[in-house]
């Protein structure tokens, strides 16, 4: 095999570095945000960088050895898992921006990691729960050993003094368990105690030392009061489990964390800032500008932001109007007119022309910001499940400690030196191994499941409600049809007002111009143009001269030949046009881009003109989705802003037998907000599919919300679920999911509850021997674990 | 049977030695991305500039 095969399909080299990402990114605030680690006693730095543009891990390796060339880095690493890389480097000898730029040129996207540190902290701690899980893990497996001879060969076959030997080994082997890996357990507890709380955390870590207080005594010497029963084998086991579970969950959350981080990033850039004295002229458009780093930019400061530049805070435009892409924000693909007196929000981009703003809110106080922050607290919030059993705890435990203490009381009368013997084994057999495993283990194995299909689970919970919705609302745009505009044909002026279906062979020199032509601007049609050209392989590069981008109009180029073309409004490209072809043009409304080529005299070539057709399209997984849903029972139906007979449209595409229902057309966010509530108030349970900034507070409403990733930031911080991809079928998949889950809990909570109630009698007589409690109890949590496991083995 | 007595203690050592270790290769990161090493041995120039880096001088 050559090893040219892991790299053919790298992908193509990012385009490079502006002037102002250069200036932004050497900003020495920026770079002391990015340290992670400061070595002692060198001037060495040790900085984050996030990376993005990874498929597989070996393009990890691939950066590593780009960046490794620049000089004055002395070591990377690259974790293709968490796309993050840690660079050791000395700040007088190199810049961020050469770094990023070398990652940039390797074919991949990098970006200064301002959340290095929390990301540090999250591995570090990452890392110790590992640690804690593989010493209870090991030390359960020695003490296996052991106890299995204990187990097979009993008490009779085996001399005391060796069986005695055996049961040291047991506590030798659980010191490291008790002391290391229950850390959490037993501070979660004691935190809980001190705030005079009871946490879930109560029992367990009261359940953990009374199994190894009797299992000390009854080892060495005490099994007059402790009887002769030790059980080490099963406390290590419940702890290991308990770990493995948090472990699970852990990982679970770093992925969406690092799914949603990656959404909110931005390259940094200088800001030109007009000069103090300039600041008051009459005319700002003439005034001067210097270039400063965002981190100095201040409240009411005014600044010009050039085509192409990312707006650096929320503000209002002082003078020009421009086109700006607000996709990041409100998952609006196509570009708002901005003008003179309206407010830009940061984070959205400048493809228009030049415009002069104020600032007015900066940094943590922008939209942009607020949003990456709602992200982050979504991250750190307890699931509700946790709460509620947190709340039943309470109860539960005072009622576990009265039994214990009633039933030692109560066997002082009967038989004084079995009842501290009696109460360790209440206080065992009702330890809620089996009880604290049986939801969130079922739930935790459904979310790993969902997430191996792509689909993220927000809030564990959502699962519960998400297997009874029987209603689901979808948004039209961006949600069952692509975010961008396609080409759908295109017109020229000799097959008239008739608009080709696709891209005829016959006209594909004519498209592959537009497209060449389209590679030289950044506006979202002529992104989508090349798009396409990219997709159906016509795509040819071509050499332009005197290329000019012009705002609101096009651009504009000559070709090798020396012909001039333009391409852009129907307005610029056919300027001059004869009356016969003016009014052709305007007949063909559908056409949104026009190119047409022009003598050296200035005047039209009437044969090279064509317009080009743009229409959004569905996703091909929207049909299918929809009669997945049906067979599930739920009733779907489209909830859209857009025009009435464009919905019913769409609805009437999507499901030929008439299954999506339209609910509304033409909504406003408060209407549908109100035909949620409607469907929530005659008893139904509904989910929402949503993607722009105005589903926002509909998918708040919605009993489950589902966002698809390519929508809005605000949409997906808010959701339940996130499906990557766009993939649609996740919908249906997700709810077959959540049902599957929600049997297998209520099965794991049966079996939980039946055995604790049939045990608690019994310990409570004196029936049951300690061994046997504790053999129980591993048994059940075995169980319930292996029970929820069955739904992460399913593969639809 | 008496090999017990020296096995079993000899056992409880191992595993302490073996989560010594298994501790120092957790936390120096050996198990943060396992996938990418068995690539690099394929990865056609392995070896990074060394020239690029001047020794520390303070």
């Amino acid at each position: 095999m050559t090893p040219t095969i892991l790299t053919t399909t790298s992908p193509t080299p990012a385009p490079d570095l502006t002037a102002a990402q250069v200036a932004g990114l050497d900003d020495p605030a920026l770079l002391a945000q990015c340290v992670v680690e400061v070595p002692v006693g060198s001037s060495l730095r040790r900085i984050g960088l996030g990376l993005s543009g990874m498929y597989c891990a070996a393009c990890s390796i691939t950066i590593e050895d780009a960046i490794l060339r620049v000089p004055g880095v002395s070591e990377v690493q690259v974790q293709a898992a968490s796309q993050r890389a840690r660079i050791l480097l000395d700040p007088a000898r190199t810049k961020l921006s050469a770094v990023v730029a070398a990652v940039q040129r390797a074919g991949y996207r990098a970006w200064p990691d301002a959340a290095a540190r929390a990301g540090n902290e999250r591995l570090l701690e990452r890392r110790k729960l590992v640690w804690r899980l593989s010493v209870a893990a090991f030390c359960m497996m020695q003490i296996m050993m052991v106890t299995t001879m204990q187990y097979v060969a009993g008490p009779k076959a085996i001399p005391l003094d060796l069986w005695n030997l055996m049961n040291w080994a047991g506590w030798v082997l659980s010191l490291p368990v008790m002391l290391f890996s229950c850390g959490p357990f037993f501070s979660g507890a004691w935190r809980a105690a001190r705030q005079g709380h009871i946490a879930m955390d109560t029992p367990v870590a009261l359940g953990i030392a009374a199994t190894f207080i009797t299992s000390t005594g009854a080892t060495f010497g005490g099994q007059a009061i402790f009887g002769h029963e030790v059980y080490f084998d099963s406390l290590t086991m419940f702890v290991t489990f308990l770990l493995g579970g948090r472990w699970l969950e852990s990982r679970a959350r770093e992925k969406v964390t690092q799914s949603l981080e990656s959404l909110c990033v931005q390259l940094p850039e200088a800001v030109d800032k007009v000069i103090e004295a300039d600041a008051e002229l009459a005319d700002i458009s003439s005034s001067r500008t210097e270039s400063i780093p965002i981190s100095s930019l201040r409240h009411g400061d005014k600044v010009r932001v050039a085509v192409g530049q990312v707006f650096p805070a929320d503000g209002q435009i002082l003078a020009g109007q421009t086109d700006v892409d607000e996709s990041l924000l409100t998952g609006e693909s196509r570009a708002v007119r901005r003008q003179t007196g309206q407010m830009v929000v940061a984070g959205s981009m400048n493809l228009g022309s030049p415009v002069w703003m104020t600032v007015e809110r900066l940094g943590p106080d922008t939209r942009y910001q607020q949003i990456v922050s709602l992200v982050q607290q979504a991250m750190t919030e307890k699931p509700g499940w946790m709460r509620q059993a947190d709340r039943m705890a309470g109860p539960f435990l005072w009622g576990v400690l009265a039994l214990a203490a009633g039933s030692a009381i109560a066997w002082q009368f009967i038989d004084s030196s079995r009842s501290v013997w009696v109460a360790v084994s209440v206080l065992v057999v009702t330890c809620p191994c089996a009880l604290s495993l049986a939801a969130p283990s079922a739930l935790l194995a459904a979310a790993g499941a969902m997430a191996k299909q792509g689909l993220l689970v927000r809030r564990l919970d959502a699962l519960e409600a998400l297997a009874h919705v029987d209603q689901v609302y979808f948004d039209k745009t961006g949600t069952l049809t692509e975010g961008e505009l396609r080409v759908v044909g295109l017109v020229t002026f000799a097959t008239g007002a008739k608009v080709s279906k696709g891209l005829p062979t016959d006209l594909i020199e004519r498209w592959q111009k537009a497209a060449a032509l389209a590679t030289q601007s950044q506006h979202p049609l002529s992104r989508s143009l090349v798009k396409a050209a990219q997709e159906s392989g016509v795509l040819q590069g071509q050499s332009w001269l005197d290329v000019r981008e012009l705002a609101g109009k096009g651009v504009e180029a000559r070709d090798s030949s020396g012909a001039s073309w333009r391409l852009g409004s129907r307005h610029w490209v056919l300027e001059g046009a004869a009356a016969a072809i003016d009014e052709w043009s305007e007949g063909v409304g559908d056409a949104r881009v026009w190119l047409a080529s022009r003598t050296s005299e200035g005047s039209l070539l009437p044969d090279s003109i064509s317009g080009y057709v743009f229409d959004e399209t569905f996703r091909d997984e929207a049909r299918p989705t929809i009669s997945r849903l049906t067979d599930l029972g739920c009733r779907t139906a489209l909830l859209s802003g857009d025009q009435e007979a464009r919905v019913v449209a769409a609805a009437q595409h999507l499901s030929p037998k008439g299954e999506l229902v339209v609910a509304m057309a033409h909504a406003a966010p408060e209407d549908k907000l109100r035909v949620i509530a409607e469907a929530q108030s005659q008893g139904h349970r509904v989910a929402v599919v949503g993607d722009g900034i105005n589903d926002a507070p509909v998918l708040a409403k919605a009993d489950v919300s589902i966002a698809l990733d390519q929508g809005a930031a605000l949409a997906q911080s808010q959701a339940d679920l996130i499906v990557l991809g766009g993939r649609l079928l996740g919908v249906p998949l997700a709810v077959e999911t959540a049902r599957r889950a929600m049997r297998v809990v209520k099965q794991n909570l049966a079996w939980a509850a039946l055995y604790n109630l049939s045990c608690i009698p019994l310990a409570l007589m004196g029936l049951l021997p300690p061994w046997l409690a504790g053999l129980g109890m591993a048994l059940s949590s075995l169980g319930v674990v292996l029970n929820a496991l069955r739904l992460g083995a399913f593969h639809s | 049977m008496e090999i017990l007595y020296v096995l079993i203690p000899v056992s409880v050592l191992l595993v302490l030695a073996i989560l010594a270790v298994l501790g120092w290769a957790v936390n120096s990161g050996q198990f943060e991305d396992i996938e990418q090493e068995g690539l690099r041995i394929l990865q056609p120039e392995g070896q990074p500039d060394k020239g690029n880096v001047e020794p520390y001088q303070d």
